[in-house]
């Protein structure tokens, strides 16, 4: 845990702008990703209410933009053969089974209603030649059930709902940054925010506060993720006293371009790409005899880290494998993978059609997060599972849980407007019962010293740029695809010697306006908060199950480990707990555990 | 490692003060220019300031002007600049054109952005209908007709580098109108005459364009702002909203060139103006500019060159059938088109 060296610290500070809850709101979103998005649309049905999204970044910059292949639903327009029961066999069985199956029943059952709720909106989706949505494959999906847009589906949803956001009128804090979380006596009371701009910082005061936040790749060198995920929802949750559940789940995308991560759609493997060690070998086979290249993706990063753990890797560096187009041919690549096309050209200088691509394991999603119901209710997760009344979670940062411990392809962007949508309607019915709030000068104490310290206090002897490296190689080399004791071991005290440099950190701008230097200080304090959680949770979970590898106990264990970490912020360090898998689904029996095959 | 020198072109909020500086930084083969900003942020000077987030070219956050084009930080590969770099090799790097600077590569947005809302780019279903219950069948030629623009990331490069928007901030710009075509071809949408109708009537819409192409060049996707600008258009004047400068101004043009084989710039002003008598001012505004062409003689001088020869008449009627001939060809498969789409609703 980090001791905020800041605390204590004086905290009168004249030139430090301060206003306390001049700002109020029935419902402040934070974060306007597809999850914040849905919310807020469903929120805005009741005009009486008075709602607000809060983002570091204008919406459309939002990370939901960058998912690429599609979005799951069980819409049969490709097969006959398919239903929401295999759609959410399919999520259950790819989340390793620590999936919580009431959640993933709902998730598969609302999904064909939000699809065509999105396209009355004017969502741009890639259609069969009569007119009907497309279906594509994708790994771990027993049918074709991705719906797509080209291979930009997460920036046609992004926009279409930003459209009606502007239709509704809804007021946006577009560039604020959320601090603090307030809750007292277990009720939420607002934020602590700050302008990015004018660079003051204001409490806003709401009776319902939901986090959709997104997730908390950026710990890793090699990574998918956006700038902007560097967790800061998850963090302050946890600060403020709520438990992270499952934070040891990292996914690890098998397709990320070799030494930036970033990402190639699985919509290539979906269309027919194959994926080639240094002796030219399918290698899947060995691994996935079945589903080859579209099993699901902890179990092809898992098989292409051990190509090249074991000396079948390409390129010089031999730290990756080849995504091979060309089978695809090349009029489909340019209609339906333009992107993938283009990534490879503009950010390796390969042509796709001629020759494959070197790509790599790439952090990319974060199963783990704030623990909260299937309408998005966070909750404490201790004996009496006692909600934490007026705080709501969805999207990557939630940990609903329906990935359990891999998430599927096209199952993130369903998830967020599926309880993104749900989630809006609790909070639609369930604001106007609540207490109004308390907001005081005292609930910014923490986040006033927090700025001061960067923007008015001594220069340090340490970059925040040169720790946070060090941070990202510590975790990808340590605490990657497949993890071990003694490395995890040297992880958490990595990380533990980080911490205690990043007390001697300072910055270089101490302006007011538009200070970056100073967030890129604060999200750095947030990485090091829940990376250690990553590697904690990592660390005493023996056993393999999904995202989470270890060398050391190569098998599921589910006598011992069938069940959820949850962390929760104790003095000294962080205290695991555990509860159970829901296997209560209410419209079918759960499915019940086996051996993982494809 | 190879050392490479930007001048970046700064801004000061606090003494509102805007100055030039350099920096030398190591770049490696494959790097962007965004990943240079970032050694130098974190390595040398921690009070520079931009956007970005993705850093893959979708989420619009790094258009900049680099060696004075706009253009996303990210997606440009300091190689690529350097091939652009001014003399002693050093590439340039300012914010953003057409938007008021906030602090050094950061500009105010807003302007940009709320230039969507005025052109009320949201999906106008039928009113009063209720959808289907799957999806609104929607052809796939269609479908394929507009998504190229809708790609756009709103990253802000074309409005950056838009010459219209330099001088009149009320133009809607590429990107703005380029969505307003994505919904006036969008065959779910119910208003594509109302929308027409505004486009071509309201202060700074489609005929305010002068099709520079900037947008074309500037934009970091498929969106062809100004093809878009030109189809819209089109499509107004096929939908009869003729009764504006613009496309009076465009048809003057048209005929002018037709029945004289050159443009004919005695009647282009008047023609395009209109002769309603709400227009009388606006004619009169023109008189001084005219009384000047008179003084200096080149108003007789146009009047002279009447026409063109005989042989250049009767090749410029000839294109002039020519293209008649597409259109029709054209308005056919329209039609065509439109009654397959019917086709496919029916069964739906």
């Amino acid at each position: 845990m980090i001791r905020s060296p800041a605390e204590g610290a004086p905290f009168a500070s004249r030139s430090l702008r301060k206003v306390v809850a001049l700002l109020q709101h029935d419902v402040l979103i934070v974060g306007s990703g597809l999850a914040g998005m849905r919310a807020a649309l469903e929120v805005a049905e009741d005009p009486t209410l008075d709602i607000a999204i809060l983002t570091k970044v204008h919406p459309l910059r939002s990370h939901s933009g960058a998912a690429q292949g599609g979005i799951a639903a069980s819409l049969n327009n490709s097969s006959d053969e398919d239903s929401w029961e295999l759609h959410m066999y399919d999520t259950v069985k790819g989340g390793d089974y620590l999936v919580d199956q009431n959640a993933a029943e709902i998730l598969s059952r609302e999904a064909p209603e939000n699809i065509f709720e999105l396209e009355h909106m004017g969502c741009a989706f890639s259609r069969y030649d009569d007119g009907r949505i497309a279906q594509r494959r994708f790994g771990g999906h027993t049918e074709p059930r991705a719906v797509y847009a080209a291979d930009r589906t997460g920036h046609a949803l992004l926009t279409v709902l930003f459209e009606q956001l502007l239709k509704r009128g809804v007021k946006v804090y577009s560039e604020w940054y959320a601090l603090d979380l307030i809750i007292k006596d277990e009720v939420c009371q607002g934020l602590v925010v700050y302008d990015i701009l004018s660079g003051q910082l204001e409490t806003i005061a709401a009776r319902g506060v939901m986090f959709a936040t997104g997730g908390y790749g950026r710990a890793f060198r090699v990574t998918t993720n956006a700038f902007a995920s560097t967790g800061d929802g998850v963090v302050m949750a946890y600060r403020a006293g709520v438990p992270l559940q499952d934070m040891e789940f990292v996914q690890f995308h098998p397709t990320g371009l070799q030494g930036s991560g970033i990402l190639l759609s699985e919509a290539a493997r979906g269309e027919g790409a194959h994926l080639v060690n240094s002796e030219g070998e399918r290698f899947m086979e060995r691994y996935a005899a079945e589903r080859m290249e579209l099993a699901p993706r902890d179990i092809v990063a898992r098989a292409e880290q051990t190509e090249i753990d074991e000396g079948r890797g390409v390129t010089e560096l031999g730290d990756s494998v080849f995504m091979d187009l060309r089978p695809i041919g090349e009029e489909r690549i340019r209609y339906a993978l333009p992107s993938v096309m283009h990534l490879a050209q503009d950010f390796a200088g390969i042509d796709s059609l001629k020759e494959p691509v070197p790509i790599q394991p790439t952090a990319h999603y974060s199963m783990g997060g704030i623990p909260c119901d299937v309408d998005g209710q966070v909750r404490y997760k201790d004996q009496d599972d006692k909600p934490v009344v007026g705080f709501y979670a969805a999207g990557e940062c939630s940990c609903v849980s329906v990935h359990g411990a891999n998430r599927l392809g096209t199952n993130s962007l369903l998830e967020a407007v599926v309880f993104g949508r749900r989630t809006g309607r609790a909070m639609r019915e369930q604001i106007g019962d609540l207490e109004p709030t308390r907001v005081t000068e005292g609930d910014m104490e923490r986040a006033v010293a927090e700025v001061a310290r960067f923007r008015e206090g001594a220069d340090g002897s340490e970059r925040v740029g040169a720790i946070r490296s060090d941070l990202r190689d510590l975790m990808t080399e340590k605490c990657g695809v497949f993890r071990t004791d003694a490395q995890l071991n040297e992880c958490l005290s990595g990380v533990k010697e980080l911490q205690g440099r990043y007390g001697s950190a300072a910055i270089d701008d101490r302006g007011t306006t538009f200070n970056t230097d100073l967030l890129d200080a604060i999200e750095l304090g947030h990485m090091l908060e829940y990376s250690e959680l990553i590697v904690v949770g990592a660390l005493a979970r023996e056993e393999s199950r999904g995202g989470h590898a270890r060398h050391d106990f190569p098998t599921r264990d589910d006598e011992k480990w069938f069940k959820h970490t949850l962390a929760y912020r104790d003095e000294d360090a962080p205290r695991l707990e555990y509860s159970e898998v829901n296997m209560a689904p209410a419209y079918r029996d759960p499915y019940p555990i086996e051996e993982r095959k494809y | 490692m190879p050392q490479q020198t930007f001048r970046l072109q700064r801004y000061d909020p606090v003494d509102e003060r805007s100055y030039e500086q350099e920096f030398t930084t190591e770049v490696q083969p494959g790097q962007t220019v965004l990943d240079a900003l970032n050694d130098i942020r974190w390595d040398q000077d921690g009070t520079l300031s931009l956007r970005m987030s993705c850093r893959h070219a979708i989420c619009g956050s790094c258009a900049m002007k680099v060696n004075g084009s706009s253009m996303l930080a990210c997606k440009t590969q300091v190689s690529a600049a350097q091939s652009r770099a001014g003399a002693e090799g050093v590439i340039t790097v300012g914010p953003m054109g057409n938007q008021p600077v906030i602090k050094d590569l950061v500009v105010d947005m807003d302007g940009f952005m709320d230039k969507f809302e005025q052109a009320e780019t949201w999906l106008k279903p039928p009113e009063g209908q209720e959808p289907p219950t799957r999806e609104y069948r929607q052809l796939k030629d269609n479908f394929d007709h507009w998504a190229h623009a809708s790609t756009c990331i709103h990253c802000g490069a074309c409005y950056s580098d838009c010459t219209v928007t330099e001088v009149d901030d009320k133009f809607l710009g590429p990107a703005a109108l380029a969505k307003a075509y994505r919904f006036v071809m969008d065959d779910r949408d119910a208003t594509k005459e109302e929308r027409l109708k505004m486009l071509s009537g309201m202060e700074g819409g489609i005929w305010d364009c002068t099709r520079c192409n900037m947008c074309v060049q500037a934009c970091p996707k498929d969106v062809l702002p100004m093809d878009a600008i030109i189809e819209l258009r089109t499509a107004a004047i096929s939908a009869g909203y003729t009764n504006n400068n613009g496309s009076r101004h465009s048809k003057a043009f048209a005929g002018g060139v037709k029945k004289r084989g050159r443009l004919d710039e005695a009647t282009l002003v008047p023609l395009s103006l209109g002769f309603a008598p709400t227009a009388i001012p606006d004619v009169l505004s023109y008189l001084p500019g005219a009384i000047r062409l008179l003084k200096s003689r080149k108003l007789i001088e146009a009047a002279k060159r009447h026409g063109a020869p005989k042989q250049a008449r009767q090749e410029i009627k000839r294109l002039f059938e020519e293209v008649q001939d597409e259109k029709q060809h054209h308005d056919l498969d329209a039609e065509s088109f439109a009654a397959l789409h019917e086709e496919a609703n029916k069964t739906r």
